[in-house]
């Protein structure tokens, strides 16, 4: 394989991961206050992919050039965003805050019965089918400096970096970003309401919007969306945040990364069916010298569940 | 306490509420036709009725109930009765062994069903051909290709005795195998001048098989097949593999699945990626749904798709009878998994009528005698093996966002090259 | 063991022996799960792999493409010990991992356990599986009737197999659960400094846990492809059906014999047995029953079987039938 195509493959692997790390900051933030592995977040951002394509093909029926495409798709991830934001919420407050003082597995129990009906949802709302995003540019790809890139892999490049960008900054400058990083680093939120709950309300919506905006780049890197999409991307994006560190939100963007480069390199060098099991193995070998993951603390308390 | 170790709560209602729940499931399901009534028959067919692949299934499942209603649901003294089983799961959407194999047992156990129409995959059929064979129960597919059914030295080894645990034969199938789909389209790719193939498939027995004779009979012409790759047919989106796919340039990359294992993904992966080579796909992909999934129009003129047999679009529909009768109960013309399906459904109807007698052996070997004059596929009979004497394939082209029938492909025997029209 | 008596009714029901068979099979590997999370309290969702490996070194060991063709009942010793092998394999070097990432690793181990039975065709066959399997009994002919032949023609032979191997499998956890062994789980669970002065050695005792729990599954594959007669679909063995146990497991109630039996059933008997019982009820009334649409039951399958999850866990979130234990653990929690 030669240099050109190695480079390609990396370029479509770093945008895969970059919506595989959005979606996996939401599993880690979710992680980190509540003390919960979100199972059905993968559907949740299926669901925002179904909008946005709803949005998109009443928006864009015919193709159009970049500046409106753009414009188009940031309304549309920011639609789905509010959209799944606003449903992570709902679900937090209906199914997991009941649950708060449940004995530990249960909740695991509610976050796949919600990941059921999710599912369902999208199954009746998009059918069965692979569903089509519509072409949103007139041309599909732009040489730049030789290389040739797809517009789709930019618009994803638009969608994800600008996210990022927003997420280091309310992380680190705002109050609100502060205070979930000293709570995730401390201990995990059980209180009902008060402050804590606000922490947990606005916890869930942002992992919810992040998710919503990453549907629509996923959505537009595979053109493709169907019902089971939830599931495979869940598991490739709560890998990618257990590799960085559960509870790390650098850690999920780095290993969202790892995960979207290992897939395509092992697609490239290995065939398409041993992509899985690749980002499997690398995880437990790396597990195996780091348990934390990359940016995890290592607490010391053994047995601890 | 201690008296109720096993059970900490408070048991009885529970248990009482336990019974009732089993009696119920075990009445729901015996008053099905489980009681030996001498004027019923019983036809079951096992479909993957859910998921993507419902769209052709329920192609299939007219055809049968055309051919019910055709003889006004009697076949000779008896009065038919269908049911149209689903041998998939609802969270995958694609058939299940454990379907699969649980349809085949109620059919065997219930001593009124005389003939099982299925499956649409070839690999469910491995699952309740060697369970429908110790029954003796006539087994009629319409649409699985795989070669290793039927015909001795094509598949795997033991192929296919070890479908026939009990020595007899009891499987019939009414569309041409993939001995014959995947060599003629190797030859029809030849003559248009292809040299350069790469192929891939699903991963699945039908997938694999037709692509590794399509490989087979290319290396054959002096074609370079440059790979052989099998895709992850859960995989989200192909744009790394088809970076591989684009490097090794072919002048055609052939595609043995169905829209179900991603064949359209695949198309659109291809196309999306600038790819200039003729796509060929076989006939599990030759569906609405594989048009859908890969958006018809940016095949257009460059996406050709085998089917067994002749396309129904050949005939014009306003002129057989079946086709407007077709037109009448459901709107649109038949497809090609309706006609087959009809067609199964009148052999087994006449096999049946024939005997008359709730006699499971003999059906099957009254199914194995026919010569079918009048149907809508042409003259045909059944072979010693259990294949239809039919040797075409079609050639269709993707026009218009439809599969449009180009030409047809047949041959006399094997190894000879093709004789197109 | 009277919560067990009502299956024996259905014995006698042709098509619904079949199906309480799979209920039967998965009952037993939920079992095995629950020696594992409900016991030692480590959370495993790979179960369904081991499941698999248990009936693909049986199909290996039986199919007769391979040289190897050895009988039913050795082929499920062989099969069962393998498993457990594997099972100490994969344990030995993660169990000291905390418990979310022992959880992933399992997870991740249950995936690559798939994706290595769906691409080394040579060994397992691929999606296309290892069959037929020959049933137990082929070959012996009683009376002139050829057993492996009612194995796969009459549901009730397998039906009755199945519930035999269940009884061994409760009977098995049970002296388990009150033996030393069992009693240093909980303690490990529980008080693991504790534990650790006297001498139990954690990783040890979870390690048994794991293998036993991979045993279990094991035997439960092995019992699931034999009756099937291949082992088709390698889909079935991943992670969908790991944590589709582990429902049942939890709704029935942790560490409960009956509880997780009563979980299995419920999940998976209203999968498998009620609604093709309804489907085909339904057709006998109304003719089409398949269309995706918002007024068929069909399509709303899953968001039931969601539905019923939440709402188990929201008002009984101790499981149907849980332990005593357990149930006094929650009790206290809650003060």
């Amino acid at each position: 394989m030669d240099v050109a195509s190695f480079l390609q493959q990396c370029g479509i692997g770093i945008t895969s991961g970059g919506f595989l790390g959005l979606i996996a900051v939401g599993y880690t933030l979710v992680y980190g206050t509540v003390g919960l592995i979100h199972f059905a977040h993968g559907d949740v951002v299926m669901l925002g992919g179904c909008l946005s394509l709803a949005i998109l093909s009443f928006l864009v029926p015919v193709p159009v050039d970049p500046l409106t495409g753009c414009l188009v798709v940031v309304l549309a991830a920011a639609c789905s965003g509010l959209f799944c934001g606003c449903l992570n919420i709902c679900i937090d407050q209906f199914v997991y805050r009941p649950l708060r003082n449940a004995p530990p597995l249960s909740p695991l129990v509610s976050t796949i019965g919600v990941s059921f009906v999710l599912m369902n949802v999208g199954l009746i709302w998009i059918g069965p089918t692979d569903r089509a995003f519509p072409e949103i540019f007139l041309e599909t790809t732009r040489s730049v400096g030789g290389f040739s890139i797809a517009m789709a892999d930019l618009l994803v490049l638009v969608i994800v970096v600008p996210a990022v960008l927003c997420l280091y900054v309310l992380l680190r400058q705002t109050r609100f970003g502060r205070s979930l990083r000293s709570i995730a680093a401390i201990t995990r939120v059980t209180a009902r309401s008060g402050e804590a709950g606000k922490l947990v309300i606005a916890t869930f919506f942002l992992s919810g919007f992040l998710g919503g905006v990453a549907s629509v780049a996923a959505g537009v890197h595979a053109t493709t969306i169907n019902y089971q999409m939830g599931h495979q991307m869940g598991l490739y994006a709560l890998t990618a945040a257990v590799l960085g560190g559960i509870g790390s939100v650098p850690g999920a963007i780095v290993g969202g990364l790892i995960v979207g480069l290992i897939r395509a390199i092992s697609v490239a060098f290995l065939g398409p069916r041993w992509a899985i099991a690749s980002v499997f193995l690398v995880l437990i070998i790396f597990l195996a010298f780091r348990p934390q993951g990359i940016f995890g603390k290592s607490k010391t308390r053994g047995g601890q569940r | 306490m201690r008296s109720n170790w096993f059970c900490p709560q408070n048991p009885p209602p529970f248990r009482l509420a336990w019974s009732v729940v089993v009696c119920l499931t075990i009445g729901l399901n015996t008053c099905g036709c489980q009681k030996i009534e001498s004027n019923r028959v019983c036809l079951v067919s096992s479909l993957p009725r859910t998921g993507v692949s419902r769209q052709v299934s329920d192609e299939v499942v007219r055809g049968i109930r055309l051919a019910i209603d055709e003889v006004k649901e009697k076949a000779g003294r008896f009065t038919l009765e269908y049911r149209d089983l689903d041998n998939s799961a609802a969270a995958s959407g694609r058939w299940t062994s454990e379907g699969e194999a649980a349809n085949a047992r109620m059919a065997v156990q219930d001593p009124n069903v005389m003939a099982y129409i299925g499956t649409l995959n070839s690999g469910a059929a491995r699952v309740s051909m060697p369970i429908l064979n110790y029954a003796d129960l006539l087994m009629v597919s319409p649409a699985n290709t795989a070669v290793g059914l039927t015909k001795p030295g094509l598949g795997l080894p033991g192929e296919p005795n070890v479908y026939r645990p009990s020595g007899k034969l009891n499987y019939i199938r009414v569309v041409p195998a993939d001995d014959l789909q995947g060599p003629l389209a190797a030859d029809w790719a030849f003559e248009r001048g292809v040299r350069r193939v790469f192929v891939i498939d699903d991963a699945g027995v039908y997938g694999r098989g037709v692509a590794s004779l399509f490989a087979d009979r290319c290396r054959e012409q002096g074609m370079a097949v440059l790979e052989h790759v099998s895709i992850d047919p859960q995989a989200a989106e192909f744009k790394s593999f088809v970076g591989s796919v684009m490097s090794a340039d072919p002048d055609l990359i052939y595609f043995g699945g169905s829209a179900r294992t991603k064949g359209g993904q695949l198309a659109r992966d291809l196309v999306s990626a600038e790819s200039e080579a003729i796509l060929l796909v076989s006939d599990g992909c030759r569906t609405k749904a594989f048009l859908e999934a890969a958006g018809a129009a940016s095949l257009e003129g460059r996406c050709f798709a085998t089917s067994a047999g002749l396309s129904p679009e050949q005939a014009d529909c306003n002129e057989k009878l079946l086709f407007l009768r077709y037109r009448q109960k459901y709107g649109t013309c038949p497809s090609n998994a309706a006609i087959h399906g009809y067609e199964a459904a009148r052999l087994v109807i006449r096999a049946i009528a024939d005997v008359g007698v709730k006699d499971r052996r003999a059906i099957v070997e009254s199914a194995f005698a026919s010569q079918v004059d009048d149907g809508v596929l042409g003259q045909w009979g059944i072979d010693a093996n259990g294949d239809t004497t039919l040797q075409e394939v079609s050639v269709s082209v993707v026009r218009g966002g439809e599969f449009v029938h180009e030409e047809v492909m047949s041959t006399a025997g094997i190894g000879k090259k093709n004789g197109s029209r | 063991m009277l919560a067990l008596a009502p299956w024996f009714y259905p014995a006698l029901a042709g098509g619904l022996g079949g199906q309480m068979t799979s209920v039967l099979i998965i009952c037993i590997a939920a079992l095995g799960l629950n020696v594992m999370v409900g016991f030692t309290g480590f959370l495993h969702l790979g179960i369904a792999s081991f499941f698999g490996l248990g009936g693909l070194f049986l199909a290996i060991l039986t199919v007769p493409m391979n040289p190897l063709e050895i009988g039913f009942l050795p082929a499920v010793f062989v099969s069962v010990g393998l498993t457990a092998a594997i099972g100490t394999l994969l344990g030995s070097p993660t169990l000291r991992l905390r418990g979310e990432y022992l959880a992933i690793v399992t997870l991740g181990f249950g995936e690559v356990v798939r994706v290595l039975f769906l691409n080394l065709e040579n060994v397992t066959g691929g999606t296309q599986g290892l069959g037929p399997i020959p049933p137990p009994g082929s070959g012996i002919f009683v009376t002139g009737i050829d057993l492996g032949r009612e194995f796969v023609v009459d549901s009730r032979w397998f039906y009755y197999l199945s519930l035999i191997a269940l009884f061994v499998v409760v009977l098995l956890v049970r002296v388990l659960e009150k033996s030393a062994l069992g009693r240093a789980w909980i303690a490990v669970r529980e008080e693991p400094l504790a534990a650790a002065t006297i001498g139990i050695s954690a990783t040890k005792v979870r390690l048994s846990a794991f293998t036993i729990a991979a045993a279990i599954a094991g035997l439960a594959g092995c019992l699931s492809v034999a009756s099937i007669g291949t082992t088709g679909d390698p889909n079935a063995f991943g992670f969908n059906r790991s944590v589709a146990i582990l429902c049942a497991v939890i709704i029935g109630g942790l560490g409960s014999i009956p509880g997780t039996l009563v979980g299995v059933t419920i999940l998976f008997g209203f999968d498998i047995v009620v609604i093709p019982s309804v489907d085909s009820w339904m057709q006998r009334i109304q003719g089409q029953v398949f269309d995706v649409s918002l007024f068929t039951l069909g399509s709303w399958r899953l968001a039931l079987v969601g539905i019923a999850l939440i709402v188990v866990m929201r008002f009984r979130p101790i499981g149907l039938i849980p332990s005593r234990r357990f149930a006094a653990e929650f009790q206290e929690s809650k003060q």
